[in-house]
């Protein structure tokens, strides 16, 4: 695959519609943290039927699965299903990286990272209950992991803990930059189990909580440097009491020793291959606006495009589009061959991805000038967006290691 | 309840548009579904919907056998199309175009209302859906912001400068609706993904029995010049000397805007 097939020009010049005349005129309000995302998110899923393709495709899959049967369904004969491919999902998320992309965060965290973990980690009746609602926007989801004092070393640090208190758990502890916090209605919690062993022998563990329950405290957003459309905020459990239904997998027997941590490792590499498309639309959006700004853009009696200056940096940016481009396009053609990237994989591409976004953006900016830097522009925004793509879903560092580990193994 | 919905396929408007030598329009590009026709086919489609059953028809005429506005439509829903497309349709004037069009609404057989934008936004001759309509022997009501058909009748809201007027027919009419009589829908992805599997009927002047009445030979108008439009005129000057309000009050008051 080089370029978008007929199907996917169409989903993403309808997109592309949607996000100007939907999102946009909100693009003020969305990044001053002044209003959610949700409502808008829940149009876009309503008005291409995302919400009912999520549904069907989970109706087939939990029938599947009640027939004892395993492996991702099947398309249907009308073309539902994963006749478009991935295309689907990662159009959208270009598109609206082109204008918000805290607002794929925000999407990605309830209808990836949350329905996923329930969905990989389940039993049949839990996805009823919860990932269903999560995959058609109906709710909103947050995953639980950070901790002021654990981030990268996510579960070696950990100091959230479930204690077996009869056929009850007794949850604590907190949780900070979890995106959707603030509104969550559904949160997969991960901590750690207390059966008086050390902590580091300790198994990880995954509860499912709702928004209300008696101990748990959603606060509101905290202010950040950019992706203002994605609320981030900290729980607090203070002795959350939830039976066996809660938790994830229904039997303390799905969590062998090192188990809960590779059910995650896998929740990862979901994560990293979205941000190369996060990545896309950022640059995508860079070269739209500075590609005309250097034509039009008149200083010592020329358009600055003429200096050899500003040519580097759209040469440079261009190579960038390219690069990303191709890494989206690999992801397609391995999902439509039905080969997972590895995390490895994972990690180069979302490493590379998220380096090179920063960079035009920055660029973006310098070509900009003064215009650059001011809000009116656009330009600072994406460049204070695109920051987070370096640190969140396991920072450069952490994908540097997850690379050299492969390579060195 | 089966409705036919006349659709253009032209430049894309944002793209500086080129002429060919012979004045027409280059459509050597892939065009896009003209976004007043747009406005037709949501109509068709809700009033399929209300009737309960039956459904959409395209038809367009096009070069080359362009199909990229129409898949945009049959992704909102519509059930099939018919494309005239023709070498032999190169040059075809507007009363040509509607005599293509009426043939292609005879060939669809069943049609109980024809839909069409109330001109393109690339010709803007404006003329097409009463031509049909005379072809027809069909009625033809025109500028509608508002169709509601029930027991046989179709009633429309024709927009006038003042407000409106209630027209009224039987079917099968021809109507022609305003921007902004319906908001469009977006094309589901499922849509999208269906639309390339849906039937598209090719037809050429032949199979429609207009040989020799349509294309250059058939057109009864032709393009003798085309020229830039004037440069807009520098506007007056008012030095304020105390006087200019009063000064632009009695412009206002001319234009009859205050």
């Amino acid at each position: 695959m080089f370029e978008w097939s007929d199907e996917h020009q169409m989903i993403r010049t309808a997109v592309r519609e949607f996000v100007d005349k939907e999102v946009r005129p909100h693009r003020e309000a969305l990044e001053h943290g002044d209003m959610p995302p949700y409502e808008l998110l829940r149009k876009l899923y309503s008005s291409f039927g995302m919400d009912q393709m999520a549904a069907s495709s989970f109706d087939r899959r939990i029938a599947k699965e009640e027939a004892g049967e395993t492996g991702r369904p099947t398309a249907d004969a009308d073309g539902e299903g994963d006749a478009g491919g991935g295309g689907m999902t990662l159009l959208p998320i270009i598109e609206l990286c082109k204008c918000s992309p805290g607002m794929v965060t925000a999407m990605g965290v309830s209808v990836g990272l949350t329905s996923a973990a329930i969905m990989n980690k389940g039993t049949i009746a839990q996805k009823k209950r919860w990932a269903r609602d999560l995959l058609t926007l109906d709710k909103i989801g947050a995953w639980a992991i950070t901790e002021p004092n654990s981030g990268s070393d996510a579960f070696g640090s950990m100091q959230a803990v479930a204690r077996i208190d009869g056929d009850e758990f007794v949850l604590n502890g907190s949780k900070t930059f979890i995106t959707n916090g603030p509104f969550a209605d559904t949160i997969v919690f991960i901590c750690k189990l207390d059966e008086g062993n050390p902590p580091a022998e300790r198994r990880v563990v995954q509860f499912v909580l709702d928004k209300g329950m008696t101990g748990l405290e959603q606060s509101k957003p905290l202010r950040k440097m950019g992706m203002h459309s994605s609320p981030t905020g900290m729980l607090f459990l203070d002795d959350v009491r939830v039976g066996t239904d809660r938790l994830l997998g229904e039997s303390l027997d799905a969590y062998a020793a090192k188990a809960g941590r590779e059910a995650s490792k896998a929740t990862f590499t979901i994560e990293r291959t979205g941000v190369a498309a996060m990545a896309l639309g950022i640059i995508e959006r860079c070269l739209e606006l500075s590609v005309p700004y250097a034509k039009s853009r008149i200083q010592f009696g020329q358009p600055i495009g003429n200096y050899q200056l500003i040519q580097l940096k759209l040469a440079k940016m261009e190579v960038a589009r390219l690069n990303v481009e191709g890494l989206v396009f690999r992801t397609l053609e391995m999902a439509a061959a039905g080969k997972g990237m590895g995390l490895a994989q994972a990690s180069a591409s979302k490493l590379y991805a998220a380096q090179a976004a920063m960079e035009v953006a920055l660029e973006a900016v310098q070509i900009f000038g003064g215009n650059g830097y001011m809000a009116e522009y656009e330009v600072e925004q994406l460049a204070r967006d695109a920051k987070v793509l370096q640190i969140y879903a396991g920072t450069d560092e952490i994908q540097i290691t997850h690379i050299a580990r492969a390579l060195l193994a | 309840m089966n409705v036919v919905v006349c659709v253009k396929q032209i430049p894309d408007p944002s793209v500086p548009g080129q002429l060919e030598a012979d004045h027409t329009l280059d459509r050597s590009a892939k065009p896009i579904l003209d976004e007043s026709d747009s406005f037709g086919v949501e109509m068709a489609l809700q009033l399929v919907d209300a009737a309960g059953g039956g459904e959409v028809t395209l038809i367009s005429l096009a070069p080359n056998g362009e199909v990229s506005g129409l898949r945009t439509a049959l992704a909102m829903g519509a059930a099939k199309a018919v494309l005239a497309s023709d070498d032999a349709f190169a040059g075809t004037d507007a009363l040509g175009t509607a005599k293509v069009l009426a043939k292609c609404i005879e060939r669809v057989g069943d049609a109980d209302l024809v839909l069409a934008a109330t001109e393109s936004s690339d010709g803007y001759t404006g003329t097409v859906p009463v031509q049909v309509a005379e072809l027809l022997g069909w009625p033809a009501l025109t500028f509608a912001k508002k169709v509601d058909i029930a027991d046989g009748v179709v009633t429309i809201q024709r927009q006038t400068e003042a407000g409106y007027d209630v027209v009224q027919s039987s079917l099968p009419a021809v109507v022609s609706v305003t921007a902004g009589v319906v908001e469009p829908r977006y094309p589901s992805f499922k849509g999208i993904m269906a639309a390339k599997s849906k039937p598209v009927d090719n037809v050429t002047a032949a199979d429609l029995g207009l040989d020799g009445q349509v294309g250059w030979a058939g057109a009864r108008q032709s393009i003798v010049k085309v020229e830039q439009a004037p440069a807009r005129l520098a506007g007056e000057k008012f030095e304020d000397d105390g006087t200019a309000a009063e000064k632009i009050v009695a412009f206002l008051e001319d234009l009859k805007v205050i």
